[in-house]
């Protein structure tokens, strides 16, 4: 039963926003190492366009979940254009190697509400309840509960 | 005791092979390139390019298998046409670089990599026989003693929009020295204009019309082609200090101090290596800048640099026609920008 | 409960009991050691092209999480090369047990014992962890420094004292092997109790005594005592996750600490590696300076006060409600059991979030180790940028819900009544809520 509730709050499909899309702008600058902004709210369905902006030496800028990539020198600003379907945080990272800590330049793009936290949030809150029903069976507990 | 043994053989060995595979695989790889040489692109901080001089023989072929050891760098051969090589962090590439005139050659770094990213560069000394290189002609700005330390400022910019379409109605009123070539290259737009505007002949012209003439006399000068020339090589080279937009705010150069005049101090000097000192470079997008500078100021400036001021020397780097494209393409900052400037 | 006696299958036993697997897989660790400290010190500076980054902090330290430790307990250690060299020399040979052989012998100091110094090592490779992560050079130096100073302390002391009481990997599975589901105890009680000798004892070098073992902490798996025992009354059992974890066995203080340690350490990693934090990323990476200061003063504040503040808290409540008499170090010590599951599972979900966005880098430094621009199997330079998937990201939420429930469970079975285990697994509601955001949020 606990199992079945789990994979329910892990697959129960979520009331999508009622927010209109629009179309955004957002300029992220990459330096050595880091995004800024590092965390970037948007909601689904926006068109978003991405400006990038490196301020060192050549970065660029893949976004999990989205088949999205840009890549910049310093000097020559680049961008797109992508429409935000999925919803959830999705990390971007920077694809261009930049030095020891390039494979940790990482940022969060949050799509809508974070769904996937929610979700979590929750599991946790039934694998408490589930310990609390579990423990029931322990024959030392249920004398000790009486 | 014969097991024993036979462990302590088996550890010896492969420990010997642990240690044999990096030496005996250099060997390996090594063995057929001896006329290879290695080159390691690093950011200057990092010790910049690992070899930086190079000595070669006319119409011999350089061999070079390099890689980067921090971020992306690039590689090419300064004053040729010829396109960079990207170098990746990590990942190993080859050319061959081959010279059939003896004389002094130099390599540099083509994609940024810091804002001591100009310092990438190195030397290939080619000696053998062959028509030597030529030396480069004086620069105009030394035959005519242009002090191109001291940025002139335009004493009268256009108060509208200029359109070089409606200078040219102009055209058949204008003096012959106005669109003689000496005469773009060695005069500003606004000491043309003045001396356009005592012109009796032209009496007749409003000022914003004297300047639209201006404004095609110096489109006339370039074609669309090198425009776009100039465009690429401003975008690979100096946009990262002065700006896309040409304002000066180049990501390297954006958090240096606005110049001011009033806290200049001679005395103290700048530090070349950390920037400390430095300004920002001038505002390209304000007319008075660019429209009181000649052709030839703007082309010393390239090939010498600027003294203190973090702005690197091109000389070596770029060929006359790449320096007058990009001049004629940073004109265009100007151009474009007169509407504004009766903004404020 | 139910156990499965490997040693009652004559093929499992030949494995564990004769010496030559065990010792073919300790001498092809040891020679990928060296080579590993080899390419560290002459290989490519860059990270992703190096062996001795991508086999150690991907490979080996996502296999130690996800393999090792889950489904072997202390299993690394019995195949670990970083005492091998000092023990043969103890020994006097490879293939011999504990006996004559070179060294002082010396007792470890009485003060030192406990898991304190690998907790301190543990924070140690923390607070420099940004670096060490990603430079080959200062990777191949720790990993020498720690080879030669296991080496030097096996000459000086007995046993295996520096696994014991400084190695920081040691402390972290041992802490974890706790929930692992093997282990290694007698068969039965009388035929050891009739035995005067205790050959056992003297032969293990971990310096354990097989009869006493009620926890497989400090039980390195070396299968000394099962190819020494002239009564064959060793046995290897296959047992439940988290036997270890009860009311009846005994912790010690020095536990929790270390518990506390990691649980502070992947919530340090996670924010760092893992945040979008850029400037905490370089703060942490340049060490030295003052930003790196901060972070270390930040990270040691979470480490010595904040979790512990939370702990003592939780522990304190605890005892309020508690009817029985029970004092505070008791207490502290027993619930030390709670960070175990939690800890673990909270390391696999960060391993998952860490890793397997990079397991791309695995192939080509095979094919190129030295990043000397080689391709022996032909996938030099096949690494992708790598993404987490959105079942790793599943993944994550479960694995830290099960620690959860584990840990939870495990407070409960402590626990004289359900009431008393109320404040610890609001402790651990309240970290796995903290990784679950730095992980997913």
């Amino acid at each position: 039963m606990f199992v079945l509730s789990g994979l329910l709050i892990l697959i129960a499909p979520f009331p999508q926003s009622s927010k209109t899309p629009q179309k955004r702008l957002i300029r992220i600058e990459a330096s050595s190492f880091q995004f800024t902004p590092g965390q970037i709210h948007i909601n689904p369905n926006d068109e978003v366009t991405v400006e990038l902006v490196s301020m060192d030496v050549v970065h660029g800028l893949s976004l999990d979940g989205y088949d999205f990539e840009l890549k910049a020198d310093p000097g020559q600003t680049v961008s797109a254009t992508f429409v935000a379907e999925k919803t959830g945080v999705f990390r971007f990272r920077c694809s261009v190697a930049c030095g020891n800590l390039h494979p940790f330049m990482i940022g969060k793009l949050q799509i809508g509400p974070n769904q996937l936290l929610i979700r979590g949030v929750a599991l946790l809150i039934l694998s408490i309840v589930a310990v609390f029903y579990s423990v029931r069976q322990i024959p030392q507990f249920q004398t000790r509960l009486a | 005791m014969k097991k024993e043994f036979l462990a302590r053989f088996l550890v010896i060995l492969f420990i010997l092979i642990a240690v044999a595979i990096p030496f005996a695989g250099q060997w390996l790889f090594s063995r057929n390139k001896t006329d290879i040489i290695e080159l390691h692109a690093r950011m200057p901080e990092n010790g910049g390019w690992s070899i930086d001089q190079i000595d070669a023989e006319v119409n011999e072929p350089i061999h070079l298998r390099m890689t980067s050891d921090d971020v992306v760098h690039g590689i090419a051969i300064g004053k040729s046409d010829l396109p960079g090589v990207d170098i990746f962090p990590g990942e190993f590439v080859e050319t061959t670089f081959v010279f059939d005139r003896p004389g002094q050659y130099t390599f540099y770094c083509t994609r940024w990599c810091g804002p001591n990213h100009w310092r990438m560069r190195g030397t290939i000394d080619v000696s053998g026989e062959g028509r030597p290189l030529q030396p480069e002609p004086q620069p105009l700005f030394v035959t005519l003693d242009i002090d191109i330390d001291s940025p002139p400022i335009a004493e009268t910019v256009p108060t509208e929009q200029v359109s070089a379409e409606r200078g040219a109605n102009f055209a058949s009123l204008l003096p012959t020295y106005a669109i003689d070539r000496t005469t773009y290259l060695s005069t500003s737009p606004a000491v043309l204009w003045m001396r356009l505007r005592a012109e009796s002949a032209l009496s007749n012209l409003s000022d914003q019309d004297i300047w639209d003439a201006v404004a095609w006399i110096w489109q006339g000068q370039t074609t669309p082609a090198n425009l776009e020339n100039g465009q690429r090589l401003y975008a690979e080279n100096c946009a990262a200090c002065h700006g896309e937009t040409g304002k000066g705010d180049g990501v390297m150069a954006r958090n240096n101090p606005v110049w001011d005049p009033g806290n200049h101090n001679m005395d103290k000097s700048s530090d070349s290596f950390t920037g400390e000192g430095f300004v920002r470079p001038r505002d390209f997008s304000d007319p008075k800048n660019l429209l009181g500078t000649s052709s030839a100021l703007l082309e010393g400036k390239i090939i010498r640099g600027g003294m203190g001021t973090g702005m690197p020397y091109w000389g070596p780097i770029f060929t006359s026609q790449q320096i007058e494209d990009l001049i004629s393409y940073l004109f265009t900052f100007a151009w474009d920008a007169t509407s504004e400037a009766n903004l404020d | 409960m139910v156990r499965m006696d490997l040693t009652r299958y004559p093929w499992a036993l030949s494995i564990l009991r004769n010496r030559w697997p065990q010792f073919l897989l300790r001498a092809v660790t040891l020679a990928g050691f060296i080579f590993t400290i080899l390419a560290g010190l002459f290989g490519s500076t860059v990270g992703s092209h190096n062996f001795a980054i991508i086999f150690v902090w991907i490979a080996w330290w996502t296999a130690l999480k996800l393999i090792f430790i889950p489904f072997g307990g202390r299993s690394w250690c019995s195949i670990c090369p970083i005492p091998m060299p000092g023990e043969w020399l103890q020994n006097g040979g490879i293939l011999i047990p504990r006996g004559k052989g070179f060294g002082l012998n010396k007792r470890w100091p009485k003060a030192l014992r406990g898991s304190w110094l690998q907790a301190g090592g543990f924070l140690l490779i923390g607070l420099f962890g940004a670096l060490t992560l990603t430079s080959a050079s200062v990777t191949a130096f720790v990993l020498l420094f720690i080879i030669v100073l296991a080496f030097v302390l096996s000459l000086v002391f007995e046993r295996r004292s520096f696994c014991n009481y400084l190695c920081p990997i040691g402390g972290f599975t041992g802490l974890y092997a706790q929930a692992g589901p093997v282990e290694v105890r007698v068969k039965d009680a009388e035929v050891c109790a009739s035995h005067a000798e205790k050959t056992c004892y003297n032969a293990c070098p971990w310096g354990q005594y097989p009869l006493a073992l009620k926890s497989s902490a400090n039980c390195g798996l070396c299968m000394e005592c099962l190819r020494v025992c002239p009564s064959d009354n060793i046995v290897v059992n296959l047992r439940p996750w988290g036997s270890d974890l009860g009311p009846k066995t005994k912790h010690r203080l020095d536990e929790a600490f270390l518990g506390l340690v990691m649980l502070a350490s992947a919530l340090v990693d996670s924010a760092v590696f893992l945040g979008p934090w850029g400037e905490l990323k370089s703060a942490a990476y340049s060490i030295g300076s003052t930003p790196w200061f901060i972070f270390a003063g930040v990270f040691l504040f979470a480490a010595f006060v904040i979790l512990p503040g939370f702990y003592v808290g939780a522990v304190l409540l605890s005892i309020q409600l508690d009817s029985t008499r029970i004092t505070l170090r008791q207490s502290l010590a027993k619930y030390s059991q709670v960070l175990v599951p939690l800890g673990l599972m909270a390391w696999i979900a960060f391993t998952i979030s860490f890793a397997f966005a990079k397991f791309s880098y695995v192939l080509p430094v095979i094919s190129d180790p030295l990043g000397w621009g080689w391709n022996l199997i032909g996938y030099s330079n096949t690494a992708w940028v790598g993404q987490s998937t959105s079942l790793s990201l599943l993944l994550q939420i479960v694995i830290l819900a099960a620690g959860l429930f584990w840990s939870s469970r495990v407070a409960f079975r402590i626990s004289e009544t359900p009431r008393v285990a109320l404040p610890m697994i609001a402790f651990c509601g309240i970290f796995s809520y903290t990784m679950l955001w730095l992980l997913i949020g």
